[in-house]
């Protein structure tokens, strides 16, 4: 019997003999691994993005919000004009939701709906006003000046924190004093005293991000606007008043908030049975859903690249095959000078697992490539692990043993005495 | 005097191809003793069963029936395996068409044997360079088999097999392929070799090789006349 170094060095210089049949040859495995390593890559940004989207709206939370209801289905006469057309969270539901068990604190957000002008121009900023746990629950930091304290809300203070895109688009770059100016909304002047930013991406039902609000003390809010806001609708004029547009739940315990999120959604079902003007979302319970659908996208893609790769073995074992049958001459002379069977086996099973295993190593190298492009032209974050690259080389090198397996018998059942004679 | 053990003793060997209804019997009853130092040649036309000979010889094919002693040790009954063995370490194979392999130096050609046989690699080098060295080939050891002549390939072959220092060597019309001179020259090489102590299994179908024997195995109709 063969020595394994023999037979590794045998195999080698039998595929660098033809350096490019080799590379052909193992072309299918190249695009399989390649498919594998990209789609690998893209499930595992997709994943990590989306894990970062839904951590950002904190993880022990429960987020409710206003939605507006279906006209059609509105009982309160949206097609008339001058009618106060009333939806949304309201103060019993906010009572409620405190009161709930496992539940630490909720916190508020309005939003006025006042338009926002820059010049002439609407924006897509919202004029909100917060509670002070805002901040902490929205996970957002203080960039400038400072955050409410417990005065300005007491006092009603004409105070307001503009997010990061607030300043952006409201002020030139650059401009200092910021902080301490006023900003004039229609009749009412407020004191800017800080600048938020949300570097975490944070995403609210219907209101965007906290770095596209200027927030106000709830209670000035309150005071300025009561949830009122007015909408002109072709040519008439509409009212309309939600009192809370978002509630920010967080839970005590987190290995509870599947049991609290079902009694505060039992609750709201049964306190808005009229009209559906509210929706929620439990970051986690997205967590969930992501990975469920994450799951069909990979074993989706994962059944494109196995495919692939069954195709890829399939020419690989056509071309042993071929192989063995050019080299049938060579087989009986190695039987002749005292080769066993399985050694001529283990010679064609090494030599097929060694190409199969360079068509992996190539197939990272596109799979990467392919992952890089898709980045830089998508925008789509993608990630590759080592994890994946080793799982790509232990799947191509068992397509070796796979497809290498029949070919190598071939050559092992080879008779030395009708091949010797052969030409 | 007790004689030494032959090399080869087969006693009454029978071959019988089967295929299907119809059965050919090509060997029947072959008996040969070959001692040490011979040099043997099997003459015979082609359909006389020589090369059936040959390959039971050369184990690579198995009789029907009878008894083959190589070195005094029964190998009609061994299995793949051994048969496999037995041919790395006792037997040198010499073919017609040399069967060198193409892609290999001269050098590696000579060592393949010694793979099979688990040499270490540090000792198969030397043990190569002798043995071209004796063929005198030992200057053009990084030389393929398609940059030699035809004679210069045989010369290879031949260090080849006897490369594990086999039992006997077993050739294979190996002039066949020659022009007149190289022949003579093989056949020298063989002659020497013979003078060393090499026994030698010759099979041809060249009546004018007769002379260069110690012993003769005529081949006809699956019988043997040896004399």
């Amino acid at each position: 019997m063969m020595r394994v170094s023999d037979t590794v060095g045998l195999a080698l210089h039998n595929l660098f003999l033809h350096k490019v049949r080799s590379v052909l040859t193992s072309l299918g495995v190249i695009f399989g691994v390649g498919s594998v390593i990209a789609m690998l890559a893209i499930s595992e940004g997709a994943k990590r993005a989306a894990l970062e989207q839904i951590e950002a709206m904190g993880i022990d939370k429960i987020i409710v919000f206003t939605q507006q209801p279906a006209a059609a289905s509105s009982s309160e006469g949206s097609g008339r004009a001058g009618m106060v057309r009333q939806y949304g969270l309201n103060g019993v539901d906010l009572a409620h939701l405190r009161a709930l068990d496992n539940v630490k604190h909720v916190t508020t957000v309005t939003n006025t709906r006042k338009p926002i002008l820059r010049g002439l121009q609407p924006t897509e900023l919202n004029l909100v006003g917060a509670d002070p746990g805002f901040l902490e629950d929205s996970g957002s930091t203080i960039a400038e000046g400072r955050w409410f304290s417990s005065l300005d809300m007491r006092n009603n203070a004409y105070v307001c924190v503009i997010g990061s895109d607030v300043k952006r688009t409201l002020f030139t770059l650059g401009q200092r004093g910021i902080v301490g100016s006023s900003l004039r909304i229609e009749n009412n002047y407020y004191r800017i005293i800080g600048i938020l930013d949300n570097s975490r991406g944070t995403q609210y039902p219907g209101l965007s991000s906290p770095n596209t609000m200027i927030l106000l003390p709830s209670s000035t809010a309150k005071v300025a606007y009561d949830g009122y806001s007015f909408a002109r609708e072709g040519s008439s004029y509409k009212i309309t008043k939600v009192r809370y547009d978002l509630m920010l739940v967080t839970v005590e315990h987190l290995e509870f908030i599947d049991n609290t999120s079902r009694r505060l959604r039992n609750y709201m079902e049964k306190a808005h049975r009229a009209q559906r003007d509210w929706g929620m979302t439990v970051p986690q319970d997205l967590l969930k859903q992501r990975e469920a659908t994450q799951n069909i996208f990979t074993i989706v893609m994962s059944s494109i690249a196995g495919i692939s790769l069954i195709v890829g073995g399939i020419g690989i074992m056509n071309i042993m095959l071929a192989s063995v049958y050019e080299r049938r001459k060579e087989i009986g002379t190695r039987l002749a000078l005292g080769a066993q069977k399985s050694d001529i086996l283990r010679q064609f099973l090494v030599e097929t697992v060694f190409l199969t295993t360079l068509g992996g190593v190539l197939g990272i190298g596109l799979g990467i490539g392919i992952a890089k492009t898709i980045t830089l032209y998508s925008k789509m974050p993608t990630q590759y692990s080592l994890w994946s690259i080793l799982l790509s080389l232990g799947i191509a090198s068992l397509v070796g043993v796979v497809f290498g397996t029949y070919p190598a018998w071939k050559a092992a059942q080879q008779n030395p005495i009708t091949v010797l004679r052969a030409e | 005097m007790e004689q030494p053990t032959p090399i080869v003793r087969l006693e009454n060997i029978r071959k019988t191809y089967d295929s299907g209804d119809l059965s050919v019997e090509v060997l029947k009853g072959i008996n040969v003793v070959v001692r040490p130092g011979l040099f043997v040649g099997i003459l015979g036309t082609s359909g006389s069963g020589k090369s059936t000979l040959l390959n039971i010889l050369g184990l690579l094919d198995v009789p029907s029936s009878g008894i083959y002693e190589l070195d005094g040790i029964r190998v009609d009954t061994m299995n793949d395996d051994q048969l496999a063995a037995e041919r790395n370490r006792k037997i040198g194979f010499i073919f017609q068409s040399f069967n060198l392999f193409p892609h290999l130096t001269i050098e590696q050609n000579v060592e393949v044997p010694m793979v099979y046989g688990r040499m270490p690699r540090r000792q198969r080098r030397p043990r190569a360079l002798e043995l071209l060295d004796m063929v005198r080939l030992g200057h053009r050891l990084g030389h393929r088999p398609s940059q030699l002549s035809g004679g210069e390939c045989q010369r290879v072959a031949i260090a080849r097999s006897l490369a594990n220092s086999p039992s006997f060597l077993l050739a294979d019309e190996p002039t066949g392929n020659l022009d007149e001179a190289t022949s003579d020259e093989i056949m020298k090489l063989f002659h020497s070799l013979n003078q060393s102590g090499v026994t030698i299994i010759m099979v041809t179908h060249n009546p004018s090789l007769e002379s260069h024997f110690d012993m003769v195995i005529r081949m006809r109709d699956g019988r043997t006349d040896a004399l």
